[in-house]
Order: C-alpha cells, then structure tokens, then sequence
C-alpha cells in the first residue's frame, strides 16, 4: 500500500474507533484480519454485507482537524455526515489484499454486481480509495448511468475520484446529469477546473431544449459556459442577462466577468453594481 | 428507453388544468409504439383497454439498473414474446415487441458480444416488429459499436428501427444517429426516431425519418407542446407514444393526447394519423402487423392459460368493479 493510503487509512480507522462500542469493534477488527489474509472472496463478501447490522448506522462526527487532514491526504475528498456503517465499509475495502491486481479488482467488482443501494452508495463513495486508481474509470462511468438519486450523488457530492480520473467525454456525462437531476454543482469537486468548449456547447443546447418547452435553466450553467464565450453564443448569454430574472441574471454576469470574449465584458460595463458585488465576493458563483 | 429518476429529475409543480374526457374521443382506436408494459399494473392495461389503445409495441429497454449476465437478457426477451404478451391479450390488447441491446449497457462490452450472440433467435419471432430501443445514450464508442451492429442486424432481418434518443446532448446525438442510419444503406423510412422535441423534429422530418414523441410528465413533451407540433408540422410521419415505464408517466398519454388535440380544433383525420395509422405504417414493414387481430384479441377470454398460468386466480372474476370499496 502506498504511504498516503497508508496514512488515510489509519486516520478512518481511529475515527471508526472513536464511533464505535467494543463488540463491533472487535467484530470489524477480526474481519479486517480475515478479510486481509484470504485468498478467496468469503470473509470480504461476508464482511461487507453485514457492517450495518454490527455497526450500526449512526452518523459520524470529526473534528476541523480531521476533516482538514482527510481533505488534504485524499484531494478535497470529505467524509462529513457519512454514516458509521458507510465509513466502516470503506475502511474494510481498504483491507483488500492489492498485491494481485487482477485478484484484487475482481473481489471488489464483484461487491458492485450484487450491491443494493446502500452498498453501492459506499463502493461509489469509496472509489478514491481503492488501489490502482486508473482501473475504476468504466466503474465510475457506469455509476453515473444510474438514475437512483443517492448512487450519483455519492460520486458527484465531495468525490475526488471523478475529476482526477475521468476521461473527458465521462466526465461531461457526470456534469450532464448533474444538471438533468438537479443535483447541487457547488458540491462537484473539479467543475470549473474541468469546464471544457464541448460540454459549454452541449449546454448550451440543452438550455435552448428547455427554453423551446418553457423550462427553466439552472443558472449554474453559464458557470461552465465563461470560459468558452464566443462568437457562436455570445447571443445567449446576452438574452439571460437583458431579460432573465434575478438570479438569471446574476449568472450571465458571473459568466461575463470570467470571460476574455471583449463584447461580454463589455455587457458587463451596464451594470456596475453587479461587477461590485462580484469584486467585493457578495456576489460568487458559490453564493448565487 | 425512458425517462425518469427517482431524485425528482427537473421536477416542475403540476399545472392544474381541465380534467380529461374520455368521451370525446369515444370509438376512436389508438396504437401506442412505446410503452414498457413489464413495469405497469393490470390496472393500467384495463384503463388503457377502455380508453381504445388496441395495440401497443413493447420496446426492450434496460430495467432500471445494469444486468449482470446473459441470462438476465435471454429471460427478458422471452418474457417481452411470452408472458407479457399473453397478460396483454388478457385484457384485449395486442401486444407487440421490438427486440434489441439498448444503449447503456452497450457499455458493458463483455456483456454486449454475449447479447448480440442471443438477438437473432428473438428477432424472427412472430410479433417483433423492429430492432428496438437501440441508439445513444452517453454516446461512447462502445454504444456506437453496437449500434451499427444492430443496424446491419436489421438489415438484414428487413426489420424496422425503433431509436432512442440520449436525454444529454440531445440535438447532436439525434442528428448522428440519423447520420450513422443512413450511412449504413438503411433507407428512412425504416427508422423511427424516438423521444423528439421542438429542437429535433425539423430535421428528423426533412430528412424522411418517422419522428415518434413521448408525451411523458416534467422530463419529455407534454400534450400541450406536442398540440401545436402536429400544428405546425401536420401530421405526417409524426407519432405518439407514451414511453410508460416505471418512472412517473402515463399509460393513457396518446388518448390524452388525442382528447386533447380534439378540443384544440385538429381534425378527426390527423389525429389518426398521429395517434393510430402512421405507427402502424411505419413498423407495419415488418410485415407482423394485421389490424384485423386488433378486434379478434378484444373479446378477451381471461381463463385462457400460458404454460399453465393465468391472469386469474383462484375463480376470480375477470373484470373487478372499480367503483366498489369492497375488494373481494
């Protein structure tokens, strides 16, 4: 194991410890050690099944230390109101023997074809932690074609895994979806830094599809489309900030002032007020 | 393939508006190309039953989370061509099926080459009428792959094509499909092109494809808009479907619709089209469809068995008085 999952996994291991009462900590100790020494699949499979029965399923409280530490070790990752059972399943995870690749994958694939919800919620969430990173990709991939709400949240909400991992075109499905279930895009690590021209413009068709059924747009999603103003949907953007509402229009103004495109930052000039607000951080796409 | 999460996708309050009235459209027949009957009640098919739906199409889909082997997928399309069917005709509907990999868990390359081995012994089966839902969802080369394998498919087989188009980068993803159609000799006429929009009909039409809408609550087209398409457009080509599945839907969205296009002044005649013929047209090139069974399935006789299975159980009566509080 390499040093840093070294490290993250004794720190999840002595905030289990903290959560919970001896018998349960026992009983996860002897699995973790059982679950450590098999060749086959049984005490894993077992194991995992079983932590809520043992553990229960009360929620998890960590200082700003810890939170501060997991957040540093395992990049912008966050464990903050996870269940005991969902921390206790990824620390057992953790205990999968990795030297045999192949080995490895194929008892943790396994976990994810015989999940219910619950259990995919914590082999999603625990994808940052998993050995050879590189290999989740299509796991990751396949989890956002789920349409159960906890499932994609669990690897949209606080998950480093996607933005460090994916390739482009699934990284865009993620944010997509995101958008097409009304998830909250503040929580998505790596969304402006992953912005790209394609998704901007699959965007913009998508805003365009719900103003020809007179839908609203979320406004979130000119955030993704800043960077990539241009010629081809300057008009767009112009149309949300001249007649949107309130925070419609906020958002066209938010997407003009991080823009180069000249012409947006010149729309941007008519309202002085607005480029206060977004200068003095009253104004963000955090707090829109 | 369709639509809804369950995490409350683009949900919109409901728009309070007139109650819908089953008489205006009284002796009209309606045929719904898209509706998932394996996840809807036997309720659903007595309401769809009284309000003239005479036959339907059951495209195979995904069920609403990945299979994990070929069983899985051999078990479902004999279902769609067995029990399904025979349900359907317990309640006077003719049911029909469309037959294919549908594009999520093209994904699952191992899985896709094991299913692709399978299609051919269902695709010949009496009552599939096309290679369907197929196309694109997350538009990966995997579901492209499988795509024109299922093409060349139907091609071969002289089947009409049902596709799904992706709920994400809609336009373009609808605008290939078509493109990879036709690209593989298919004429137009033998593909219908599923889940349309304002933003997608125009071209679907102008380049000769069938356009088919699913009226489907807060995530498609609701009647309203799909009124002032057929408006605009006319009739031609255009067909409704309800896509019900599991999600919040509706099994009685193309009599709705039809009521709806009554009351909104459009003609008798179009709204057969849409609502009726024009499907029948189209998967008719199949050659499994004749209208005449339409009428023999009605008189349903629900003591009827599959391999020892019936609808009834033990002397129930075959149609149970709604009205009454009591169940018995």
């Amino acid at each position: 194991m390499l040093q840093e999952r070294k490290e993250f996994e004794s720190l999840i291991h002595a905030i289990i410890g903290e959560h919970l009462a001896t018998e349960a900590k026992q009983w996860l100790e002897e699995k973790a050690m059982l679950v450590r020494e098999e060749k086959t699949a049984s005490n894993l499979n077992l194991g995992f099944v079983t932590v809520p029965r043992k553990t229960g399923r009360q929620p998890v409280h960590i200082t700003t230390d810890q939170q501060r530490e997991i957040a540093e070790q395992i990049d912008g990752f966050s464990i903050n109101g996870w269940p005991v059972d969902k921390l206790s399943r990824l620390w057992l995870l953790m205990q999968v023997n990795d030297s045999e690749k192949s080995i490895y994958i194929n008892k943790i694939e396994n976990l994810f074809k015989a999940a219910e919800m619950n259990e995919l919620v914590a082999l999603y969430a625990s994808l940052p932690s998993f050995a050879y990173p590189e290999e989740w990709q299509l796991r990751c991939a396949e989890g956002i074609r789920s349409n159960i709400g906890n499932v994609l949240e669990a690897i949209m909400y606080h998950n480093p895994y996607p933005a460090k991992h994916l390739p482009e075109k699934a990284w865009n499905q993620l944010v997509l979806k995101a958008f097409f279930t009304d998830k909250n895009i503040n929580s998505i690590i790596g969304v402006d830094e992953r912005a790209n021209k394609e998704l901007a413009s699959i965007l913009i068709d998508y805003a365009h599809e719900r103003w020809a059924a007179r839908r609203t747009v979320n406004p979130h999603l000119w955030r993704l489309v800043s960077k990539f103003i241009d010629d081809t949907n300057f008009a767009d953007i112009e149309k949300v900030f001249k007649i949107g509402d309130g925070t419609e229009k906020k958002a066209a103004a938010l997407a003009c002032y991080y823009s180069n495109f000249q012409p947006a930052r010149q729309l941007l000039e008519q309202e002085t007020g607005l480029t206060k607000d977004i200068e003095e951080n009253k104004l963000s796409w955090t707090n829109i | 393939m369709c639509c809804s999460s369950f995490d409350g996708e683009n949900y919109q309050e409901p728009v309070k508006a007139g109650l819908w009235d089953a008489g205006s459209i009284k002796g009209m027949r309606f045929f719904d190309p898209h509706v998932h009957m394996t996840s809807r009640t036997t309720d659903d098919y007595q309401a769809m039953f009284d309000a003239g739906v005479v036959a339907l199409i059951e495209p195979a889909f995904w069920l609403g989370q990945p299979r994990t082997g070929i069983d899985s997928f051999r078990d479902y399309y004999s279902s769609l061509v067995g029990w399904e069917r025979f349900r359907s005709s317990q309640f006077g509907i003719k049911h029909y099926c469309t037959i294919g990999l549908n594009s999520r868990e093209a994904n699952n390359e191992a899985l896709a080459e094991q299913v692709m081995e399978i299609l051919p012994l269902f695709i010949y089966k009496e009552g599939v009428v096309g290679i369907g839902e197929i196309g694109f969802d997350d538009q990966t080369a995997a579901e492209e792959k499988y795509y024109r394998a299922q093409l060349e498919l139907a091609k071969e087989a002289g089947l009409p094509i049902q596709i799904h188009t992706p709920h994400r980068d809609k336009k373009r993803g609808t605008t290939r499909s078509m493109d990879i159609a036709l690209e593989h000799g298919i004429s137009a006429d033998m593909v219908i092109i599923d889940h349309n929009n304002e933003e997608t009909v125009k071209e679907v039409l102008d380049r000769g494809f069938w356009a088919a809408f699913t009226i489907y609550p807060f995530t498609k087209m609701g009647n309203e808009r799909m009124v002032d398409i057929v408006k605009e457009y006319g009739p031609d080509r255009i067909m409704v479907n309800s896509a019900a599945d599991w999600g919040i839907s509706d099994p009685l969205a193309v009599p709705k619709t039809a009521a709806l296009m009554k009351l909104r002044g459009i003609s008798n005649e179009d709204i057969q089209l849409v609502t009726y013929a024009n499907a029948i047209a189209a998967f008719g090139k199949s050659g499994q469809i004749d209208e005449a069974d339409f009428e023999v399935i009605k008189t349903v006789d629900q003591s009827v068995k599959f391999e020892g299975n019936t609808v009834l159980r033990g002397g129930q009566q075959p149609r149970i008085d709604k009205s009454s509080i009591i169940i018995s």
